[in-house]
């Protein structure tokens, strides 16, 4: 903070070297202290760019994996949680910038924040689909919207201390999540037997489209919050909230989706649902999710070093979506 | 036996416990969380103007190098619902898009009508109407939306030239139902090339109507109609881009003017460069012909929020206290355009913008 914003032109001209320097200091620093710092895989590195994708969602199923309501219902909770979830990933990183001191991290930042923007509303234009097939979900939303509006919005907080450790604590809260969200996109990416059940290939388009972006940026918002916390206990304590979170909304959205949906006489969802799914390769393994805790509690823990970015660009290259219209770039500065 | 008793009670609440929770979960499926009294989530589509396929049912010409489409609806529900000034997308089989004017009647929900000149040298757009779109064709068409509505006001002087006579037409009707003072100043070329001058007169009394035909008596005395309007008078007005300006220019005080470009890239100011005041930050910066309000904000505010710079990622979206917003972008709604634009792509119809920034 205090380098001068608010200033002149002539001055922002001068700062990418002194930016580059801290740079240089950072990388210095994690080569002489390996084995606590995060190691990060630079090959893995990407420019990012928000792409412009459309979907038309009117020749999807409610069961779009086939014969299978509830893996297709337990993906689809990811529709209830990002359109708002992703909406506040915006909105608490536009409050960051100015604490970004990087010029390289910054401008990973901002096109992050445009691909989260576009997930947000890929995934929202879902709900009205949903809807329209007897599967109304805004009971769910609505307390989804209060989690993230409210519970987890801007608090009327004293300018000062008070304020920035609510934007840290959100921002670690932020790269706790997205590790998840890397992990599900590096899942997703080779999750080949919902290809061979047939599984609606719009939808498929959709959750690989956004999973390959995940991977392409996981490590953004972990970049983002060693950069300006950094602190081991944070990191702790907010991995422990998302994780918490993530099973009570998870758990409760594949339930509320099993009973709610029309066409099901007594729809349960239940762990051993959740395992056998797993087994058979449309959902994550249980033990692959157990096993993903401790690699991000890890001190040496950089998102860099799982998934692969050249999968991801490939899919990005060959996506319906994202290459239907023309794709947009984020040229930075 | 009391060890027995405690088991079976403790087991009792127990599920007594469980079923009233789970009865609180059916209700409210992330119990004990409150829900935000208006929701956020999965209202954006039905928001934003939704995309329709129409058929087209009818095209006539109206008058020389202009034809008219009457768009139906491929089943039976009714057109989203429109009032005189809106316009609709059209999405042409090139992927072109480009905007009309409603001129139908509004009471009729189940067509649109629209009509659009042939212009030689233009973008594209007009042409494909005349070549491709022709009976039984099936178009794509987002809105409506109306960014030139018709107004409460004592009395109405309406100004069309040409073509732009098409979001003036039901503004007409409409005033004369409502048994409105109005007057309508219409210019074109020549007679033959105005279309609906048969239906203007049979529609009002034609002491209300002027028509000026350029090779009979040449350009509308804009200054003299202008000069004639009451004060309080609403002007409305639709045509080339001079005939605006001579419009603008020769405004009395004490009018308010609505305009509507055909075109909604119309260069702003001289040669389309215009000043943004940043009210907060308390600077004034000039954003020229070839460069973005965000470019020209971004050395003032070096923390202003931005992404894709290309107008479909909401990043940069910002409140404009003053100013007339040219709106380049595909993704705010009518109402958040009425006091926000997109600063990556969007400009300013006048000189100057005023941002909340």
């Amino acid at each position: 903070m205090g380098r001068g914003y608010g200033g002149h032109p002539k001055k922002t001209a001068a700062r990418p070297c002194c930016q580059s320097l801290t740079r240089q200091y950072i990388d210095a620093m994690s080569n002489t202290q390996q084995g606590r710092e995060p190691a990060a895989i630079t090959s893995e590195r990407t420019p990012l760019k928000a792409r412009k994708v459309s979907f038309e969602w009117d020749g999807t199923p409610l069961h779009w994996v086939p014969g299978d309501p509830f893996t297709t219902h337990t993906i689809n909770v990811l529709h209830l949680l990002l359109p708002a979830g992703e909406r506040w990933f915006v909105h608490v990183y536009k409050q960051v910038l100015p604490y970004i001191h990087d010029d390289r991290l910054r401008e990973d930042v901002i096109g992050f924040i445009g691909q989260e923007a576009m997930h947000s509303q890929a995934h929202d234009d879902v709900l009205p689909h949903l809807k329209k097939l007897g599967l109304d979900p805004t009971p769910y939303t609505a307390q989804v919207d209060w989690l993230f509006e409210k519970l987890l919005g801007d608090r009327t907080l004293p300018p000062g201390r008070a304020r920035r450790w609510w934007l840290m604590e959100r921002v670690a809260i932020i790269a706790a999540i997205e590790h998840y969200t890397a992990f599900l996109g590096d899942w997703v990416l080779n999750a080949d037997e919902l290809d061979r059940r047939g599984a609606d290939p719009t939808m498929l388009d959709l959750l690989r489209w956004h999973g390959a972006e995940e991977v392409e940026h996981r490590s953004v918002a972990f970049e983002l919050f060693m950069h300006v916390d950094g602190s081991y206990r944070r990191r702790v304590r907010t991995w422990a909230t998302a994780f918490t979170a993530l099973v009570f909304l998870w758990q409760r959205g594949s339930r509320f989706f099993m009973e709610n949906d029309p066409t099901l006489l007594e729809g349960r969802a239940t762990f051993k649902d959740l395992v056998r799914s797993g087994r058979q390769g449309v959902l994550p393994a249980t033990g692959d999710i157990i096993r993903s805790v401790p690699r991000y509690l890890s001190r040496t823990y950089h998102p860099s070093q799982e998934a692969s970015t050249a999968q991801a660009v490939a899919y990005l290259a060959n996506s319906p979506a994202a290459t239907g219209r023309t794709a947009a770039t984020t040229g930075g500065s | 036996m009391p060890r027995v008793r405690t088991i079976v009670l403790a087991a009792g609440v127990a599920l007594l416990a469980r079923r009233a929770m789970r009865r609180r979960i059916s209700r409210s499926p992330l119990w004990p969380m409150p829900a935000l009294e208006n929701p956020v989530s999965g209202t954006r589509a039905s928001r934003s103007p939704s995309s329709l396929r129409l058929l087209v049912t009818g095209r006539t010409t109206p008058a020389e190098g202009v034809v008219e489409l009457r768009l139906e609806a491929l089943d039976t529900a009714d057109l989203p619902a429109w009032t005189p000034g809106a316009h609709v997308d059209l999405v042409l089989p090139s992927g072109l898009i480009r905007q009309y004017s409603l001129c139908g009647d509004p009471a009729d929900r189940s067509t649109y009508i629209l009509a659009t000149r042939l212009i030689e040298d233009g973008r594209g757009g007009s042409r494909e109407v005349h070549e491709q779109l022709h009976e039984g064709a099936e178009v794509e068409v987002r809105g409506p939306r109306n960014r030139f509505p018709l107004t409460e006001a004592p009395s109405y002087l309406f100004v069309a030239g040409g073509i732009g006579i098409t979001p003036v037409l039901p503004m007409l009707r409409a005033a004369e139902a409502a048994g409105a003072d109005w007057k309508l100043l219409y210019g074109g070329r020549s007679r033959a090339s105005m279309p609906y001058v048969e239906e203007i007169g049979k529609l009002a009394a034609p002491e209300r109507v002027t028509i000026v035909a350029e090779d009979e008596a040449g350009r509308p005395d804009v200054a003299a109609a202008l000069a004639d309007a009451a004060e309080g008078t609403a002007v409305y007005c639709c045509g080339p881009e001079p005939l605006m300006a001579a419009v603008t220019e020769a405004l009395p005080a004490g009018r308010t003017l609505h305009l509507e470009r055909f075109t909604p890239g119309a260069p702003s100011g001289a040669a389309g460069a215009f000043e943004v005041e940043l009210r907060r930050t308390g600077r004034t910066v000039s954003v020229p012909a070839d460069g973005t309000v965000l470019a020209a904000v971004r050395p003032e505010v070096p923390g202003v929020s931005y992404s894709c710079e290309q107008g479909f990622c909401g990043t940069c979206q910002q409140r404009v206290l003053e100013g007339e917003i040219d709106h380049r972008d595909e993704l705010l709604t009518d109402s958040e355009r009425a006091d926000s634009m997109l600063i990556c792509v969007s400009r300013a119809y006048g000189d100057r913008l005023v941002l909340d920034l």
